[in-house]
């Protein structure tokens, strides 16, 4: 018998693409959003003030749909595919790895299907002029609150766990104590994500601005 | 001595490729320092079930006993691990016995791994020597590179990293972690590093390093401890470098 002869084709490609594109552009535009959403921390119309400022970017629909919308559409429905083709076997081998391996794929559907709506929700009906008032009403819905708090953390830790996942995979932490180190860092931003997007929302709920002090 | 001490065994039996699985159920006279092959061996000197039923003996592979021919993988309580070093003192009991689920059954618990050596055969997994002429000496090893290829070349294709890994299924044949751990150790070896570009274009092609996940299960199950995740990250650095640079920089 004979070895069969491999040539490398496309799919690695497409992988690791889709491994680039969850830390950049993707990972890149959650921490682009997070720091500008956290203006509400401070006050409502300083909150206004960079809604109106990224809303009014020249381009702003190629800029939207080339390093938004098709990255994380990209990103999400080839990973949908990999996860297709994975078997979790945690159960079996409760290892840490094992359950972020398993982590990852579950927080990447929830956060998908809450980013449709997301996008859906605060782009679309608001004709991409969403403002503090919008966000108010929405939250008001206990359902959209708690859809907005668990897509947050799912969120926070598809990104946390993707850090680690992506120093392991393209070789940039190649010891065991490095990716040691790769694994805390991402569950660390994952936390810190998490605490700061639960902390907007609580913001928008409340009417709470923490920083307002800055202008006052 | 009152009644012996008994071992109790459940193995999963299938007489051929295709047959249907089934479970029998062993009671064993307990012995000291017995392990999993012991035990098999008993069944195989009096192939009797639990409640009396004559049975066949049961077929697995083994050779060396000390974990070092790599044919004895089952799956053993529910784990991936080495027969001949499972001993029975330290395994629950009833003692489930399964043969691994990632390779064809040839028959009970002995299973076909050529899809590993077909895969070593895919990434060149060693140093070619010959030539139509004496190709003379080749490079010195340096005493660094030993020491870090010695361990590597520990492996003894057992097929537990696979067997562990969520990534390797019938949808997805990925070729697994002990053959890019080879590819790693081959592209070190001055010599094999001649060849580093054709294995790491082979790891490139379907079911190849791109499909690992970092699940990061196969250096918790190798049995040689072989540092796995750090043979897949070097091995993907040299794959993403290749596939970037390599036909730019030539
Ligand atoms: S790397 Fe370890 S687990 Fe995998 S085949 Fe080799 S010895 Fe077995
Ligand atoms: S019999 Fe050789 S490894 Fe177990």
């Amino acid at each position: 018998m004979s070895a069969k002869v491999f040539r490398p084709d496309r799919s690695y490609l497409l992988r690791k693409l889709h491994s680039l594109s969850g830390i950049v552009p993707v990972g890149a535009f959650l921490a682009e959003h997070f720091w500008s959403n956290s203006t509400v921390l401070v006050s409502i119309s300083k909150y206004n003030e960079t809604s109106r400022e990224l809303q009014t970017i020249p381009f702003r629909i190629f800029a939207e749909a080339l390093m938004i919308w098709l990255p994380i559409l990209y990103h999400g429905c080839y990973g949908i595919h990999i996860w297709m083709r994975g078997k979790s076997n945690v159960s079996d081998y409760p290892w840490v790895g094992n359950w972020l391996y398993t982590l990852q794929r579950a927080t990447g559907l929830v956060a998908f299907v809450y980013i449709g709506w997301h996008v859906y929700a605060e782009r679309f009906l608001t004709h991409g002029k969403s403002t503090y008032g919008d966000m108010e009403r929405t939250l008001q819905n206990p359902y959209a609150l708690a859809f907005m708090a668990v897509g947050i953390v799912a969120s926070s830790f598809h990104f946390g766990i993707g850090i680690w996942n992506f120093l392991c995979k393209w070789g940039l932490t190649a010891t065991v104590q490095a990716q040691r180190a790769a694994g805390r860092l991402g569950v660390l931003v994952g936390l810190a994500f998490s605490l700061v997007g639960i902390l907007i929302l609580v913001s928008f709920r409340l009417n709470w601005h923490p920083f307002e002090f800055y202008i006052k | 001595m009152a009644d012996k001490k008994k071992v109790i065994v459940r193995v999963k039996r299938q007489a051929g490729p295709k047959q249907e699985a089934r479970w029998e159920e062993f009671a064993l006279d307990w012995r000291p320092s017995m392990n999993v092959i012991i035990a098999l061996r008993d069944i195989a000197e009096n192939p009797l079930t639990r409640d009396g039923q004559k049975t066949t003996p049961v077929s697995y592979d083994s050779n060396c006993l000390e974990e070092i021919c790599g044919s004895c993988a089952m799956v053993i309580n529910g784990k991936a691990r080495m027969a001949c070093s499972a001993l029975i003192d330290d395994l629950e009991q009833p003692i489930r016995i399964e043969p691994l689920s990632k390779f064809p059954v040839v028959r009970d618990l002995a299973v076909d791994r050529q899809f590993m050596f077909e895969s070593l055969k895919r990434v060149h997994a060693w140093v070619p020597i010959d030539g139509t002429y004496d190709l003379g000496e080749g490079p010195r090893v340096s005493p660094e590179t030993q020491e870090k290829g010695y361990p590597l070349s520990n492996c003894i294709t057992c097929g537990s990293c696979l067997e562990v890994c969520p990534q390797v299924n019938e949808k997805n044949p990925f070729i697994g972690a002990a053959i890019i751990s080879q590819v790693r150790l081959f592209n070190m070896h001055p010599t094999g590093a001649m060849h580093a570009r054709e294995r790491l274009e082979a790891l490139m092609g379907p079911g190849g390093i791109a499909d690992c996940a970092n699940a990061q299960n196969c250096v918790q199950a190798c049995p040689k401890g072989i540092p796995l995740t750090e043979s897949i990250a070097e091995v993907n650095r040299q794959v993403w470098k290749q596939a970037l640079f390599g036909w730019l920089l030539g």
